[in-house]
């Protein structure tokens, strides 16, 4: 396992070479002082995922991976911009830039201010929100509503930034939970919406296979991964999800996981090859039914073939 | 323009004070005004929408395009038929970016003929690249809008009884040249459940409202391009269902991508361009196969060709669910000090803010913006999507 990463982080810090030496070599000046890149993170703080009833401390390692990732994206170039959101188990909202005002922070140790306003901005605004949590009773995380709200964010930084700029926005999801077909409707709107609005959405799921989110990242064009180890989740995320996508087709990736886009089917929820759509609400049934149980409109039977050879045989 | 009383046109209306409306602000500019009629209008076509009723989602759609002299007129800038086109490129991507599984035609009409330029597809790329070459068509004589209707009438009526069927006609001529009476037309429209449409280019003429009133479409005469696109693009939400529209249980092939494990996909050809001429098939190795015959498809929505099984993916369908089940409207308050901040995108509210929108569901304060942008672009209310008790979408 370590030896192989080893090896594609060399093929990657190759290539990545490469690369810059094919840059300076061909377009010299292609200076983009006019484009900034606005990176929204997700993260899944709800304490009932599985990941964090096993082992609570790993939300340190998350988090802790989490802050570095987002320092290291604000530090490479000085126009980027950065927001985090903890998406917890009743409700969702942004832990940088908080709702209070910011908290004042001299240089300590040489350390760039930012970067230790991000930490420290997320440290306090995510243990006010952990400490609010009362409840024990399972409950499953809403990342679409979180999205949703994510989009409504970069939609307005959109409108109020300045004419002549560039925005490149893509939002990151890094989550411990699992799927779930109830908010599938919610997942679909905001997918079609980052597609529409140029947003990207990349997914680094920590525990469980995530098929959902992965057809919304395939349809935005950004990139799912499944992180082996969170211990290790600082380097993935640092390999993967740092460069920006018009790079990242330069690099060598994790190839992309086949999509299923089989449809479930609404009466039994399984994968369905061929199935019965209703034409008034377009809900997928596995098998014939004469009631849509959707919109219940009432279906024109398909009349019986047999009836046309009985007529004949009584003719004869 | 309005179309509740047919009878009375806008010069025997009460006397409308238009410029009282825009106000100054105070800094003596006008634009804060002018924005706020636009968002004002925004939303009231909003509160119009209503979720829960039947909608034509299969959309069988003609547009007849007027490609007769009168076209030619450089009232719309560069001309009449250039914009047009440039207009319509854009009607097509958002008319199949909304209703992905609809099929759409193009008629012209000009020197007294209609002539069917496509036929019913649902590739939007065909018609795309099909309107691209119509610029330099010849704009010459008459158009004849019966006989549009009629070439129309003659292929919509084949179409299953659950299809929604529709007409758009784009009229630049002020006059039409039929064969024989029109009304007949209109009537057999009538019967087949067929609703026109029709936007106006020029001015408003009797034969067109006839024409609408009876079909059940609706008629326009535009103001300006900005208007026109405005008219064009109220076409890409689906319509009322018909009442003689049946509804019935479509069979649908959900293809996936065939691979077994660790080995590599054999290079084939789609079907899609086998026997095009000008973009040869080439071969490929991912695709999409058709659950029943296996053909290879290499994008979808697609009618297989072998079996005639129409091919879609779950997410085209998903697609237009929101049109299903829309979200609730927001109710207008005014600033109150609810919330310090609009909950979705975070600005922070202040005094020079009139109104807040407050959703009826999960009672979330939004900016105005926000309020646009969810019931335009988003279809989900953040507010609700993030709450357990009210995350799943209820009024099914």
């Amino acid at each position: 396992m370590v030896l192989s990463m080893q090896k594609s982080f060399e093929r990657f810090y190759l290539k990545k070479m490469n690369n810059i030496e094919l840059r300076t070599e061909n377009e010299p000046d292609v200076s983009s002082t006019d484009e900034t890149s606005l990176l929204v993170i997700i993260i899944d703080t709800n304490p009932t995922q599985k990941l964090l009833r096993d082992k609570a401390s790993q939300l340190t390692t998350v988090v802790d991976s989490v802050i570095a990732f987002a320092n290291s994206h604000l530090m490479q170039k000085a126009q980027n911009k950065l927001a985090i959101m903890a998406c917890h188990s009743k409700t969702s909202q942004f832990v940088y830039p908080g709702p209070r005002k910011p908290v004042d922070v001299r240089q300590v140790d040489g350390q760039y201010e930012i970067f230790l306003q991000v930490e420290k901005t997320v440290k306090q605004n995510l243990s006010l929100l952990l400490a609010s949590e009362n409840s024990t009773i399972a409950t499953e995380s809403l990342l679409a509503g979180a999205i949703a709200m994510a989009l409504c964010y970069i939609a307005r930084i959109q409108r109020t930034k300045s004419a002549g700029i560039k925005l490149n926005s893509r939002i990151l999801i890094v989550s411990g939970s699992g799927d779930s077909a109830s908010q599938y409707m919610n997942y679909m709107n905001v997918f079609f919406t980052a597609q529409k609005q140029n947003v990207v959405l990349d997914v680094c799921t920590l525990d469980q296979h995530l098929s959902l989110l992965q057809q919304g990242c395939d349809i935005t064009n950004g990139l799912y991964l499944k992180v082996p180890q969170v211990s290790a989740l600082l380097q993935f995320l640092l390999w993967v999800f740092l460069p920006e996508p018009p790079i990242r087709e330069k690099l060598v990736l994790p190839p992309p996981v086949k999509v299923d886009y089989r449809a479930a089917c609404f009466c039994h929820r399984e994968l369905i090859d061929i199935g019965y759509v209703c034409s008034v609400c377009l809900s997928i049934f596995c098998k014939f039914s004469p009631i849509c149980t959707t919109c219940h409109t009432v279906f024109k039977i398909p009349g019986p073939l047999a009836v046309k050879s009985k007529k004949k045989k009584m003719k004869l | 323009m309005d179309e509740d009383d047919p009878k009375e046109y806008r010069w025997e209306t009460g006397y409308e004070k238009t410029w009282e409306a825009i106000k100054e602000d105070h800094e003596g500019f006008l634009e804060t005004s002018v924005a706020d009629i636009i968002l004002r209008a925004k939303r009231k076509r909003q509160a119009q929408k209503h979720g829960n009723t039947k909608l034509g989602m299969m959309r069988h759609l003609y547009v007849i395009l007027d490609c007769s002299e009168s076209m030619s007129s450089q009232d719309l800038k560069p001309t009449r038929m250039l914009c047009t086109l440039k207009i319509l490129e854009g009607f097509i991507e958002e008319f199949f970016d909304q209703n992905p599984i609809s099929q759409m035609g193009i008629i012209l009409m000009h020197n007294k003929r209609a002539e069917k330029a496509s036929d019913l597809g649902g590739n939007f790329r065909k018609h795309i690249k099909y309107i691209k070459t119509l610029n330099k068509t010849n704009l010459v004589g008459e158009p004849s809008l019966q006989n549009g209707l009629e070439v129309a009438l003659s292929s919509l009526k084949l179409l299953p009884s659950h299809a929604s069927r529709e007409i758009l006609v784009v009229m630049g001529s002020l006059t039409t040249c039929d064969p024989t009476d029109i009304n007949n037309t209109i009537e057999k429209l009538k019967q087949e459940g067929i609703r026109c449409s029709i936007i106006g280019l020029a001015a408003e003429v009797h034969v067109c409202r006839t024409l609408a009133n009876e079909t059940k479409g609706t008629y326009n005469v535009i103001l300006d391009d900005a208007h026109f696109k405005d008219l064009l693009f109220q076409q890409v939400e689906p319509p009322p269902a018909a009442n003689a529209l049946e509804s019935s249980l479509i069979k649908m092939g959900f293809p996936h991508q065939m691979n077994a494990e660790g080995t590599d996909e054999p290079l084939t050809m789609c079907m899609c361009h086998v026997d095009s001429v000008d973009d040869s098939s080439k071969l490929t190795t991912g695709g999409y196969y058709c659950p029943q015959c296996l053909s290879k498809y290499c994008e979808l929505p697609v009618e297989c060709r072998a079996c005639g099984l129409t091919l879609v993916s779950a997410p085209h369908l998903a697609r237009s669910y929101h049109h299903l089940f829309p979200v609730a409207n927001f109710e207008e308050l005014p600033f109150n000090n609810q919330a310090n901040i609009c909950y979705a995108c975070q600005k922070t509210f202040t005094d020079t803010e009139k109104w807040v929108y407050q959703c009826p569901t999960c009672t979330r304060v939004f900016c105005i913006d926000c309020d646009i942008f969810v019931h335009d672009t988003l279809h989900t209310c953040p507010g609700c999507a993030t709450n357990l008790s009210t995350f799943q979408i209820t009024n099914t």
